[in-house]
């Protein structure tokens, strides 16, 4: 049975569907491989190289093409530009292909290839299951894109990515967000940690939140509970809610950042919008946004998909070609991805398109001419955890199809606030009606005045302490502290009497003792509050 | 004219109040919260003065900056190490402040009529009550923390009996108080003020050391509540404003504080959590524990800290003992240029004050974005190398998940132990504060490394710098 192997045609394509040491396992296999000259050129591998493993090396493309019973290929196929033909046309009648097809975009190629009858088997179907993580080049394929996506920042950002202290002073590290935790968003933490970058991670789906933190960076959190797990380890649409929560929080923290990576795909979609204009504007001059998405669309709204922008200083590379910047590693990951395929439809001997295999079904989108895709629906993973290996893209995904309405829990400690004001509310409400039932007494008047403002001082209080931050809590202390010293009031409103009375002189102690606290108090805080630094 | 314009100004303080707690709730604005809190205090203190027309001037000066200088003096002079002594004291001079002002205004009382006479002296009761309580019980609290006074729990028998007797005692004074005319009930608020003093010491005493940062706390809420007693009572509602504030923020950090202790904010005010548990450590570690520690040399410390990738350092009450926070930066320095990771992982009640290590830390020049709370680091254990522990115990002992019968048990911890090695610098096998025995000393996975803070951790940070 022969194998062949053409060249890609499209342009900045460097990648290829077999290295040298792919052939040697597939001439292991049985198989007769055939490949075209110059494939391996943009991977570095020679067709010496080639001819070493056992490959047969052929220079022209439709003999490759029209002489081999299984075509295996990175790029779906396309127009050819020297042959003038579409690629699909090439392949013989009834001929076989393992390539990347986007069936869901490619409608087209889709039909060319059921008109020559072909079977097709998609690597971007391959069902995301564990068994077939051996055969997920969309993995292989997103883990070079999250590293390579960090090289270019890195290489397009003037400062280190890593904190240094020199003797010509402190370097501060640079502030990297990765938006969607996907494979890509996890390896371009790993990457940009690996760099001493300080690390955070957005993503909506709660289960990945372990993975970002085994990897040092620290997650974003919208202050909303909502679960974005979807089909098939995917992110899901999220509500508008958590959305706009979600853009808040991307807005509050642009001006900290140095390098945002977005990595938001949505299967067979536009991806969504999820870095902004006003966003790219608030960052400082010098700093990158490299946008994974780009070629669809892009997640970035200044994205041009396969160009480097300049936007009031930030740069914003929308590159398309991440993954074939790293040609060797990606033509190596792909072709050993397809040798796993290839192993598990059979030996040369035995190879045969299984149907009732699960794998091999759901990433057959052709079997002789007949349109397998979409294949039928997988159930949503039991437990988030239990996906296999965390899928590529998530994010919030305004144009996904609809879902199930989304549980939104507002944050517990509102509830509590709204009780505690019930509660005091009703109290001064009792009060009140206490004071009218009776007759009129100014003095009780004056004192139910005096607890409606004790009582909204207590509720202002309650409010905004919780907020304080725990490493604050000695400051505070001290600094309520000096307040409390305004008992220094009562003390002065006695020292204006008659001099020499008791209460004059009473009241001057108390003024001596309030004055301590409030110059004491101030004092001790801002010398406290002058050593906290970053 | 001047009457509005000192509404004016005491709603300006109010709002100036409010802004400087809020500002507080983040480093980046901490700075700013004060400044506003100096300004609202300044804007308050002259609208009185100006208000007040009388003949007082020149004494209120002397007063009010006699006053000032002793407290600059005092917050210039103080050791980091020394904030809870130096919190615990300030407390003690509004509640000092709060009983003279109360007294002050029933010797100068004039003018109530009727209800109007009774109301203002209940205030005044109320006030003076909460004032010798916060001012006794602050000062107990500064002598514990000064070590004055023995950290123990003081258990008397019967105490809680002894409690409700003084409280009883103190509210009965109010019948002869509030049926004597003119200022002939002074007798019956004094002794008032005697028993409610008594009241506080006897209630902070009962309470053991490891449940400092809570009383502080607590103390803290009382000089709010003594502020807003003398607002009632002097009818300002600017001191009602504060003192509410104050009292919520002080009241929130015993929430917090307790939680952090797992424990009800009841049972710590009855107290006794030093004296109850001491059976453990007297009878030492139970014979079904391991009872062999391994321990480590200073030489050998620095090489696991220097061959590790990530290294979470876990502070206690000894490093603030042994001042030894400043050597710990210069490890963290050291490690950090040798691309170790550091982190700090705080434990709510480590120390004596709510946020004590925080401050240390800081004054040490740790950059406060690698210093974080327990949860924050919980998780992140298990990727760590070394766990290095600087005079902690209780708030790393495992007992607190494992053992239902150990005192802490409940008590959040950080889980040091899941950490590849734990590190434990201290000065000898004794248990902590809750005299607990701690079954982290015989893991495996555990080092100790005896001696004094200090002067082991400047013999690390020798060994670091000449490897």
């Amino acid at each position: 049975m022969k194998l062949g192997v053409p060249r890609e045609v499209h342009p900045g394509e460097r990648r290829v569907a077999a290295t040298p040491d792919s052939v040697r396992q597939l001439v292991g296999m049985g198989f007769e491989v055939a490949i075209e000259s110059g494939a391996g050129l943009g991977a570095r591998f020679s067709d010496a190289d080639y001819a070493a493993a056992g490959a047969q090396i052929e220079a022209d493309p439709e003999r490759i093409w029209a002489g081999s019973d299984l075509v295996l290929k990175v790029r779906e196929p396309e127009g050819h530009p020297e042959l003038g033909r579409h690629e699909a046309e090439l392949l013989r009648a009834g001929g076989r292909l393992i390539s990347f097809i986007w069936p869901a975009t490619q409608v087209d190629l889709v039909e060319r290839l059921r008109s020559r009858r072909a079977t097709v088997i998609a690597m971007d179907q391959v069902p995301r299951i564990t068994r077939a993580q051996s055969m997920d080049a969309l993995s292989s394929m997103a883990n070079i894109a999250g590293y390579r996506a960090v090289v270019e920042a890195a290489s397009r950002f003037g400062r280190f990515f890593t904190g240094q202290i020199t003797a010509a002073g402190k370097l501060a590290p640079a502030r990297v967000l990765v938006i969607g935790a996907g494979v890509a968003g996890l390896q371009a933490i790993a990457t940009a940690r690996a760099m001493g970058a300080v690390v955070r991670a957005f993503d909506t789906r709660p289960a990945v939140r372990e993975q970002v933190q085994s990897l040092g960076a620290s997650c974003l959190e919208v202050p909303l509970v909502e679960d974005g797990e979807g089909k098939g380890g995917y992110a899901k649409e999220m509500s508008a809610a958590f959305i706009e929560a979600e853009m808040a929080l991307f807005r509050a923290e642009a001006p900290e950042l140095d390098v945002v990576i977005t990595t938001a795909l949505v299967p067979g979609k536009k991806a969504p919008l999820l870095w902004t204009r006003d966003m790219v504007e608030a960052m400082r001059p010098g700093s990158v946004v490299v946008d994974l998405a780009a070629e669809q669309g892009g997640n970035c709204e200044l994205t041009q998909a396969g160009e480097v922008i300049e936007h009031a200083g930030v740069q914003v590379v929308g590159y398309t070609d991440l993954v074939s910047r790293a040609a060797t590693t990606a033509s190596q990951l792909y072709a050993q991805n397809i040798v796993n395929l290839v192993e598990l439809l059979g030996d040369a001997s035995q190879f045969r398109v299984d149907l009732t295999d699960e794998i091999v079904r759901g990433a057959t989108v052709l079997h002789e001419g007949e349109v397998l895709w979409p294949p039928p629906a997988r159930p949503t993973p039991v437990a988030p955890a239990a996906v296999p290996k965390s899928p590529e893209p998530a994010a919030a995904a305004p144009t996904a199809p609809p879902s199930p309405p989304s549980k939104v829990v507002a944050a517990p400690r509102a509830g509590r606030g709204w009780l505690v004001a019930l509660c005091l509310a009703a109290v001064w409400v009792g009060l009140r009606a206490y004071a009218d039932a009776i007759p009129a007494s100014p003095a009780l008047t004056q004192f139910l005045q005096h607890l409606t403002v004790f009582v909204l001082a207590c509720f202002v209080g309650w409010q905004v302490i919780w907020s304080v931050t725990a490493a604050l809590h000695t400051p505070l202390m001290s600094v309520t502290n000096a307040i409390s010293g305004i008992i220094i009031l009562g003390g002065m409103l006695h020292v204006s009497g008659e001099l020499g009375s008791a209460d004059t002189l009473l009241g001057a102690a108390a003024v001596f003792f309030a004055a301590i606290n409030v110059a004491g108090g101030f004092l001790v805080t801002q010398r406290m509050l002058r050593m906290f630094r970053r | 004219m001047g009457e509005s314009l000192l509404i004016i100004a005491y709603l300006a303080a109010s709002v100036l109040f409010i802004l400087s707690l809020r500002g507080l709730s983040s480093q980046a604005t901490a700075a700013r919260g004060n400044a506003y809190g100096i300004v609202g205090m300044a804007a308050a203190i002259l609208a009185t003065a100006w208000a007040a027309s009388g003949s007082g001037y020149v004494l209120l000066a002397l007063a009010v900056g006699g006053g000032a200088a002793v407290g600059a003096v005092m917050a210039a002079r103080v050791a980091m190490t020394s904030m809870p002594e130096l919190v615990a004291m300030l407390h003690s001079f509004v509640g000092l402040a709060a009983v003279l002002v109360g007294l002050a205004s029933y010797m100068g009382e004039s003018g109530h009529e009727g209800a109007a006479r009774s109301i203002f002296l209940v205030e005044v009761f109320l006030d003076v009550f909460i004032g010798a309580i916060t001012f006794t019980g602050s000062l107990v609290a500064f002598g514990k923390l000064k070590g004055i006074l023995s950290g123990r729990a003081l258990l008397l028998p019967g105490r809680h009996l002894l409690n409700l007797a003084l409280l009883g005692l103190a509210l009965a004074m109010l019948v002869p108080y509030l049926s004597a005319d003119g200022t002939s009930g002074l007798i019956p608020l004094l002794v008032c003020v005697g028993l409610a003093g008594l009241l506080g010491v006897h209630l902070v005493m009962a309470i053991g050391g490891a449940d400092m940062p809570v009383v502080v706390s607590m103390l803290n809420s009382y000089s709010g509540w003594t502020a807003a007693a003398a607002g009632f009572m002097l009818g300002n509602d600017l001191l009602i404003i504060t003192g509410a504030l104050v009292g919520s923020s002080g009241a929130i950090l015993s929430i917090i504080m307790c939680r952090a202790m797992n424990r009800s904010i009841i049972s710590v005010m009855l107290g006794g959590f030093g004296q109850t548990s001491s059976k453990p450590s007297t009878s030492g570690p139970r014979a079904d524990t391991p009872t062999e520690t391994r321990e480590v040399s200073v030489r050998d410390t620095a090489q696991k800290l220097l061959a590790a990738r990530r290294v979470v350092i876990v502070p206690g009450y000894g490093m603030a003992v042994a001042r030894a926070q400043h050597a710990i930066f210069q490890i963290t320095e050291l490690l950090r240029e040798r691309r170790v990771d550091v982190a700090f992982a705080i434990h709510p009640v480590a120390g004596r004050l709510p946020g004590h290590m925080n401050v240390l830390l800081a004054e040490a020049a740790v950059p406060y974005d690698i210093v974080f709370e327990m949860d924050e680091v919980q998780d992140e254990f298990a990727r760590t190398d070394v766990a290095l522990v600087v005079g902690a115990n209780d708030i790393v002992n495992p007992a607190a998940e494992t053992d239902p019968e150990s005192p802490i048990w409940g008590m959040p911890v950080i889980h040091v132990w899941e950490a590849r090695e734990t590190i434990i610098c201290k000065r000898s096998r004794a248990s902590g504060y809750a005299g607990v025995d701690n079954p982290l000393f015989y893991h495996e996975r555990t080092a100790m490394l005896f001696g004094d803070a200090l002067e082991v951790m400047e013999a690390v940070v020798q060994e670091l710098r000449n490897p």
